[in-house]
């Protein structure tokens, strides 16, 4: 009997403890159960009130012209980034707009990678806004966005023909939260600008601006070294004029289905705005267009405005940065393009 | 060594033998289990006790699932031009009130003056916490003092001595957009004008919420200013159901004569395969428009599937959805959506909206049974029609009266009209009390009764109700005609009076040329 008893008692302060605690708990619990469930339906908070929360704008008076420095015209640039390049940070800040009109928008991905960058972003945009005044920007935002990327962001990977309607999707759906979210009253002009272009005159935006169109792209090239030669070589081929046989190609499609430029799975002998230049020839010659790519993309907020977004489903059978192109034509605008402007891609 | 006792045999005595039972087997008791494996023990213990923990204080879970990415995701208070919002948690949920989160309301204006103060009773009554509702208005090509009074009752809102009424931020959008067609009930429901007037309502639409959307914005609820009877607690009706897009019901009353009240908003349909076929015949350009015999499309419509004893909650999925109350979660218009100033698949606007959303993959919902009351605009010639009975019963009790009065001895008559005239009175009292007590009853209830529109032209209580503020303009405009017709015939009446006067002095003059010859 006395094992018995010992070998129980030898097991009690735990026990003791257990239950005097879960009493403890379970009276903590009844006596405080009432402002408990008070707290969850509890009112927020009221706001401030007053007059000084309604605000006016005039929207009627907004402009976005050819002098637009002059005008003083506020310019979003906005760029979404899943990798982050020195290179493309340090173009950014050498832009010779005033950087006071300047507002940029960020959106990552989510996962492990983006947050890599997130710390580089970080870090380079606190070193900007706490440095000299006039480097800082007007306004920096940046937002994570909802929704997971389908896509992995290798080289490899991000060219091949069937991962590209998920990837593009994926895309069109982060640049569209982006506008949609930092688009003010106040903006005049929309500068998209891929992350991972690294080169750019410093005064891209006055030169795209000076054109006074409602879209226009510059064009995209990149860099690369061959036997110790540095040469230049087309990039991106979202920018083209329409052919029959891509005309022909869509009829023949189901609703689904997408027309990719730059595959050979897929030849739309569309004229190409990558192989339009011409080495010496004017900057500033324009060339009407039915796709645009988005890696260096001036255009009119009003175009955003009026609804041109960047559609995450086939429109005409286009994607993305082209499906925008058709919906802003769709909606009375034009796209132009700059062959013989470049700017440059990172190369990996 | 006591559980080696203990083994077969559950009351050892130390005075006994040792003994083993081998052939029976015993289980072990739980509690020997625990004790063996003291390390699990005490994970379930800890593991139950942080369920609990987390169940009775959810607040935890906020201190516990802050990160390495979520606490760098965060505003620096030292650099003010910096903003960092993580979109996952304004993406909506079906319990928003409880969350805190933030509502966009998206009201645009066009010669709304009159439906104002209707509106803000309505804002004031809603109950989803005011402070997490942010508005925006845009006023296009208003030509009425829309603004000005606008201004005056947001102030008057925004100040009031209860904190709990005041909204988050507001904000006043102007911007004209030339107008295709003017805002009169039968111009702005014309088949022809349809086209167009969507696809600028559209772009409206589209530069309202660009200007007005943020990151911290979960939901957009779109709301017309022409509601006349909407439940306070509608956002958080429809947000319980936690679809991407949802709209009510959208009925409207009528004057008894035309059947007491009517579906109105016809855009909110489930596509149908007469349709499909019709739009392939149509051009790139064209856009359907519901509800005009030109396009027979044998949809579903939402509103005539009403039933006013049906279920609330009841869903169906549609594909176009109309724009008089549209609750839809910020992450809609984030991934793209929006209201087409174009033709898309042959519609525009809300329609295409429905359409675009469907075409994203995203839950288009409509509550047959949840009803939103429009306000009554009558037609041109419902107002004729209206003037023209009230005219008939005018000339009615006209001639009654004067039946009576040739009826009545001359004696007799000076005692009646006392009588009449004390009748009247109480009648009168009566129908004041009756108003101030059936204002809270339906407009349709209300509307069948009958009245006396030149009665009721002083009683400010009709105005809450579209039915009787039209009965009451039809009256206005009777009274102005009568007065008018009253004032032609002084007139007539004064000038045959000169003629006559000028006859008689002409004739004396003719006299008087007479006598001269």
């Amino acid at each position: 009997m006395g094992a018995y008893k010992s070998s129980r008692a030898r097991n009690r302060p735990l026990t003791i403890i257990s239950i005097v605690g879960a009493a403890i708990f379970f009276l903590v619990y009844l006596l405080s159960s009432s402002p408990s469930t008070a707290k969850v339906t509890k009112r927020p908070d009221a706001s401030v009130g007053g007059a000084k929360s309604i605000i006016r704008h005039q929207l009627n008076g907004l402009s976005a012209s050819w002098n637009s420095f002059e005008n003083k015209e506020r310019v979003l640039i906005l760029t979404p980034i899943a990798r982050f390049y020195e290179e493309y940070w340090n173009n950014l800040c050498n832009l010779n707009y005033p950087h006071e009109l300047i507002e940029i928008g960020f959106i990552l991905p989510r996962g492990r990678e983006a947050n890599q960058a997130l710390l580089r972003i970080e870090s380079a945009v606190k070193a900007l806004q706490t440095g000299p005044k006039k480097n800082r920007f007007g306004k920096v935002t940046i937002l994570r966005q909802d929704f997971e990327s389908p896509f992995s962001q290798s080289e490899k990977d991000r060219h091949a023909l069937s991962g590209q309607k998920e990837r593009r999707a994926a895309m069109a759906r982060a640049r569209n939260s982006l506008f949609t979210t930092t688009i003010h009253p106040q903006i005049s002009w929309v500068l998209w600008l891929d992350a991972d272009i690294v080169e750019t005159p410093a005064t891209l935006i006055q030169d795209l601006a000076a054109h006074d169109k409602s879209i226009i792209v510059a064009n995209c090239y990149q860099r690369y070294v061959e036997h110790g030669e540095s040469k230049i070589r087309a990039y991106d081929f979202n920018s083209w004029q329409d052919s029959d046989t891509a005309a022909q190609m869509a009829n023949e499609m189901g609703e689904d289905d997408v027309i990719f430029e730059g595959y050979a799975e897929m030849a739309t002998y569309r004229t190409l705005m990558a192989y339009l230049y011409v080495p010496g020839n004017d900057v500033h010659e324009e060339v009407p267009l039915d796709g645009v790519g988005a890696t260096a993309l001036l255009v009119k907020a009003d175009v955003h405005r009026d609804g041109a977004m960047f559609p995450p489903f086939p429109f005409y059978h286009l994607l993305e940065s082209e499906g925008f192109t058709k919906m802003a034509k769709r909606l009375g605008y034009d796209a132009f393009g700059l062959p013989n402007y470049l700017v440059y891609h990172y190369n990996e | 060594m006591s559980s080696l006792i203990m083994n077969g045999n559950p009351f050892p005595h130390p005075s006994q033998p040792f003994i083993i039972s081998p052939h029976r087997f015993q289980s072990r008791s739980k509690s020997q289990m625990l004790r063996r494996l003291p390390v699990r023990r005490i994970l379930i213990l800890a593991c139950s006790l942080a369920s609990l923990l987390l169940f009775f204080f959810p607040t935890i879970s906020t201190f516990a699932g802050s990160s390495l990415t979520s606490s760098l995701f965060r505003d620096d208070p030292l650099i003010t031009t910096v903003h960092h919002y993580d979109l996952a948690n304004s993406q909506g949920t079906g319990r928003g009130w409880e969350r805190n989160e933030r509502v966009l309301m998206c009201i645009p204006l066009r010669d709304a003056a009159p439906h104002l103060p209707l509106f803000f009773s309505h804002l004031k009554n809603l109950t989803y916490p005011h402070s997490l509702i942010d508005m925006a208005f845009l006023v296009s090509d208003s030509k009425d003092e829309t603004l000005l009074l606008l201004n005056t009752l947001l102030e008057r809102m925004q100040n009031d001595k209860d904190p709990y009424m005041h909204f988050g931020r507001i904000e006043i959008f102007e911007k004209d957009f030339g107008q295709v067609v003017g805002q009169g009930f039968s111009d702005r429901h014309g088949f022809d004008a349809q086209g167009p007037r969507r696809k600028l309502m559209a772009r409206a639409r589209n530069w309202l919420l660009s200007a007005a959307l943020r990151p911290e914005h979960s939901w957009v609820y779109w709301r017309d200013v022409d509601v006349e009877i909407a439940p306070p607690t509608i956002i958080e009706d429809l947000m319980r159901h936690n679809k991407d897009v949802i709209v009510p019901n959208i009925w409207r009353p009528l004057p008894d004569w035309l059947g007491g009240e009517q579906p109105y908003d016809l855009n909110s349909w489930q596509e149908s395969e007469t349709a499909l076929q019709l739009a392939q015949t149509l051009g790139e350009d064209a856009v359907i428009v519901e509800g005009y015999p030109e396009f027979e499309t044998w949809r579903p419509h939402l509103a005539y599937l009403r039933d006013p004893y049906g279920d609330p909650d009841l869903e169906m999925e549609i594909d176009g959805v109309g724009g008089v109350s549209i609750l839809a979660k910020a992450r809609v218009f984030r991934s793209g959506a929006h209201f087409p100033a174009f033709s898309f698949e042959k519609h525009a606007e809300t329609e295409g909206f429905g359409k675009m959303c469907k075409r994203m993959g995203l839950s288009v919902i409509g509550l047959p049974h949840y009803v939103v009351w429009h306000m009554y605009e009558p037609s041109v010639d419902d107002m004729r029609y209206m003037s023209e009975m009230i005219q008939a019963r005018l000339h009615k009790e006209k001639e009654q009266q004067e039946k009576a009065k040739e009826n009545n001895n001359k004696d007799e008559s000076d005692r009646m009209a006392e009588a009449a005239a004390i009748a009247k009175a109480e009648m009168e009292a009566a129908k004041q009390k009756e108003l101030s007590s059936s204002s809270g009853e339906s407009p349709l209830q209300e509307a069948g009764k009958e009245t006396d529109p030149l009665e009721i032209y002083n009683s400010p209580v009709y105005f809450l109700d579209s039915v009787k503020a039209a009965e009451v303009r039809a009256a206005k405009q009777v009274a102005r005609e009568i007065e008018q017709a009253r004032k032609e015939a002084e007139k007539k009446a004064k000038e045959a009076a000169s003629e006559a006067n000028k006859d008689k002095k002409d004739g004396k003059k003719v006299v008087i040329a007479k006598d001269d010859a």
